[in-house]
């Protein structure tokens, strides 16, 4: 929007500006040699108009174009040379083409108008353009707002300009001149304000000193020239009495203007190496302050590291030689290529020291026998460590080539830069360590979401067995998985696994158990079939390394039997009249064979149910539950509290485990997943008058799917 | 955690290696390492001695799963032994000694080695 606004006005200031010069070449076609003073001052004024809408158009177009002072400087001096050729010309062609020009320019025909014409507008543009490069001078840099005093000056130019339509009457002449000198004194004011010199380099200032005498020249030549005896200042006054005066005007502005530019710029010269060598420290400074946010990539950060340390101490060449578990590779290199890298970085870690002693050293390849094998004619270096914690992870080395060296300026600015260098590079592994810490334990939630979503969410509710369940998942996740089919109204099967390894690998193949017996549950009833198959199943997705353990049973309510195979795992726990039984039928866990050995080794084990009979299943996290001292909690504990507490409800006696356990395993994080099953067997239902009933009703209360 | 470590002497063409300390999943990749090292240079005669293994884990067993194909089909083994009570109930419990021979000392699963090459030569 914004942007429309300017460009509109922008164009009518152009189509004013055209419009003016329009009217200005019909005013002077047709009142050309008008010499009363109406006329003069009318066409003054539409001198003055084509020129203000031609700078005001200009300021507009320029303006948004980012401004160097030598530029703006290079160009007054090639206007100022235009200047003198267009001088020097219309003195000798103009003499040559038009003949006697002064009398035709009292009486002007068409050919002269039109020539008067041109040659004025070239003057108005060249003028104009470079009044408006003065503007922008005077206003770079600046600190405070200035414009009251260019204004000022800007009117006193105006004023003394048009005055000189007095010109014919001599006794009027103090008012021009009273202008000038006022406009004289506020151009000497303001052409001090030239504090944008100190900005400069050395190298800029030494130019501009330069080219300051030469515009100054050209100026004083301009001066000269213009006065009435040239025929130039001729055809301008007849043109425009203001115009020629402003373009005096902006020749004393020039003179006085390049004069104090070339003395102001001459004594600022012996300082402008101490000035370049303070902005370069600023500008370090803006590089550490670089390396603070690029933390978060290390490849990045040392790209950035080697490319300042290049500036910091003008080298011609960096790179860093990077210590990675005893291998060293160079890292991040500038100006160099891989081969002589390796070279230079060999004979630097021969010379330097490594641990807490390390420090920046300035090293000559003078003695370095494989100095003849760089494809470039590397002659010294400056190395530093990278260090944290008093431990040297690298070295930033530096290197300049022939005859160069380093001085110890550059010793300490590299030394220095090395510090902050490492502190960068330490914060930024330390960044990537915790950010990959954090992905895992994303990674970890989602492992225990998916084993969380495995395990059944409740337990059966039956009449003849009890349930008690009890699952504490380990902050790795273990790969623990248990669960209940409800095959019949007579029989109840129960698994309970441990897949090897932890983590989400491990939870994704809990889900694919779950699967597998989920499904063969429902077609298949002896669980060493099942077993057999499930190893079957796993053989084509399991790695080698993978295994799981499990132990599958199941109940015949009818028969009053369990009938129970292991492959590999813990053995089921079976208390009954105050006896622990191990029932720990042969079996290899799945994954480990998948040959007929599997099949031939894996026995079934069937059990005729008493009254009260509790039937445990567990995982080894229980029995290898660790204290401080890494002792195991053992098998002799687990079965003495179970046995202990046989006698109570089943939610009691695990909850009696699961506190010893955790009290044993105090101030030790749990390592592996926990799981306990307790099964209470009773028998017969029809001792108890109550229930009597329900013996011809279905055996299950409610089917838990 | 406590720290693992292995070590390997070679003993004629038999190779002994020397487990000491934790083996758990962070610690296996070692073991894989050590065995993958024997198995690179050749050397399909492998006992391990766990005499000095305080803890192993279900992926501490993987790792003798992961080779014990290779080794065998280059006419070799991985003979276990010297292992504590506790440990030998880990692989007693998964059907281990089913799988492999294990041994009560080194001596013996070394001198079943040369039995065998004696009875091939």
């Amino acid at each position: 929007m914004n942007f429309k606004i300017a460009d509109l006005t922008k164009n009518i200031k152009f189509q004013s500006f055209i419009g003016f010069a329009i009217i200005l070449f019909f005013f002077k076609l047709i009142f050309g040699s008008n010499e009363s003073i109406f006329y003069r001052i009318l066409n003054e004024l539409f001198v003055i108009m084509t020129a203000s809408f031609f700078i005001m158009y200009m300021f507009d177009v320029i303006r948004a174009k980012k401004i160097n002072p030598l530029s703006l400087i290079m160009n007054i001096g090639i206007l100022n040379a235009v200047i003198f050729f267009l001088i020097t010309f219309s003195d000798s062609i103009m003499k040559w083409v038009f003949g006697n020009i002064q009398q035709r320019l009292i009486k002007p025909d068409l050919v002269i108008s039109i020539v008067s014409y041109l040659y004025g507008f070239l003057f108005i543009s060249t003028v104009s353009y470079i009044f408006f490069t003065f503007k922008e001078l005077f206003f770079l840099k600046q600190k405070k707002n200035v414009s009251t005093y260019f204004n000022t000056m800007i009117i006193f130019f105006l004023a003394a300009s048009f005055a000189s339509v007095l010109n014919p009457y001599p006794e009027l002449n103090y008012i021009k001149t009273t202008f000038i000198i006022i406009s004289v004194m506020l151009i000497i004011v303001n052409s001090i304000r030239i504090s944008w010199i100190a900005f400069l380099s050395k190298k800029e200032k030494v130019s501009l000193l330069i080219l300051s005498v030469v515009i100054l020249i050209l100026f004083c030549v301009n001066i000269a020239n213009s006065s009435d005896t040239h025929l130039h200042g001729q055809v301008l006054q007849s043109f425009s009495t203001s115009l020629d005066q402003f373009m005096n005007l902006m020749m004393i502005y020039g003179i006085i203007y390049f004069g104090i530019l070339f003395f102001t710029t001459l004594f600022h010269i012996p300082t402008a190496e101490a000035y370049d060598r303070k902005t370069q420290e600023i500008s370090s400074l803006q590089y550490f302050s670089k390396l603070i946010t690029q933390v978060l990539d290390f490849k990045e950060l040392t790209e950035t590291v080697t490319e300042i340390a290049i500036k910091v101490c003008n080298s011609h060449a960096a790179w860093i030689i990077w210590i990675d578990n005893g291998e060293t590779r160079p890292l991040a290199k500038k100006n160099i290529g891989i081969v002589d890298a390796n070279l230079i970085s060999g004979y630097i870690l021969e010379k330097m020291k490594s641990g807490p002693d390390a420090k920046t050293t300035l090293l000559s390849l003078d003695k370095f026998e494989g100095k003849v094998k760089l494809s470039e004619k590397f002659n010294s270096l400056a190395v530093s460590p990278i260090k944290t914690h008093n431990e040297v992870k690298g070295y930033l080395a530096a290197a300049k080539r022939n005859d160069f060296i380093f001085d110890d300026d550059d010793k300490d600015a590299i030394d220095t830069f090395s510090d902050y260098a490492s502190i960068a590079i330490e914060n930024s592994r330390l960044l990537e360590e915790s950010i990959e810490k954090e992905r895992l334990e994303k990674e970890l939630d989602v492992a225990r979401e998916i084993q969380r979503k495995i395990l059944p969410s409740k337990n059966p509710q039956l009449e003849r067995i009890k349930i008690s369940t009890v699952f504490i998942p380990a902050f790795e996740v273990g790969g623990d998985y248990y669960d209940f089919f409800e095959l019949s109204e007579e029989k109840f099967g129960f698994v309970i696994a441990d897949v090897s390894g932890k983590g989400i690998s491990a939870a994704f193949i809990m889900a694919e158990l779950k699967g597998i017996f989920e499904s063969l549950s429902k077609t298949i009833e002896r669980p060493k079939e099942i077993l057999v198959k499930a190893n079957e199943i796993l053989h084509r997705t399991l790695d080698r390394k993978s295994f799981v353990s499990a132990a599958y049973g199941v109940i015949d309510l009818k028969e009053e039997t369990l009938t129970i195979s292991r492959a590999g795992h813990c053995p089921v726990i079976l208390i009954r009249d105050k006896e622990v039984q191990n029932i720990r039928p042969s079996g290899i866990g799945l994954g480990l064979n998948f040959t007929d050995h599997f099949i031939n080794t894996l026995e079934e084990v069937k059990i005729d149910l008493k009254e009260n009979d509790l039937i445990v299943l567990y995982t080894d996290g229980i029995t290898e539950a660790k204290n401080i001292k890494l002792d195991d909690f053992g098998n002799l504990e687990f079965e003495k509290i179970l046995l202990e507490n046989s006698d109570k409800h089943v939610d009691e006696i695990s909850n009696k485990v699961i506190k010893d356990v955790s009290l044993f395993s105090q101030n030790i994080s749990q390592h592996d997943d926990i799981t306990l099953v307790i099964f209470r067997w009773k028998q017969n239902l029809n001792l108890d008058g109550e229930n009597k009933w329900q013996n011809s009703a279905p055996q299950f209360q409610t089917k838990v799917k | 955690m406590a720290e693992f470590s292995t070590s390997v002497s070679d003993k004629g063409e038999i190779s002994t290696i020397y487990l000491k300390g934790f083996l758990d999943a962070h610690t296996a990749p070692m073991l894989e390492n050590t065995i993958s090292g024997l198995i690179d240079s050749r050397k399909y005669s492998i006992v391990v001695n766990f005499q000095e293994l305080a803890y192993i884990s279900s992926a501490g067993l993987g790792v003798f799963m992961a080779f014990i194909e290779k080794v065998r089909e280059n006419a070799g083994d991985i003979k276990l032994s010297a292992m504590s009570d506790k440990v030998y109930n880990i692989f007693d419990l998964l059907g281990f000694p089913l799988l492999y021979e294990i041994y009560k000392t080194e001596e013996e699963a070394i001198n079943k080695f040369k039995e065998t090459k004696n009875l091939e030569s």
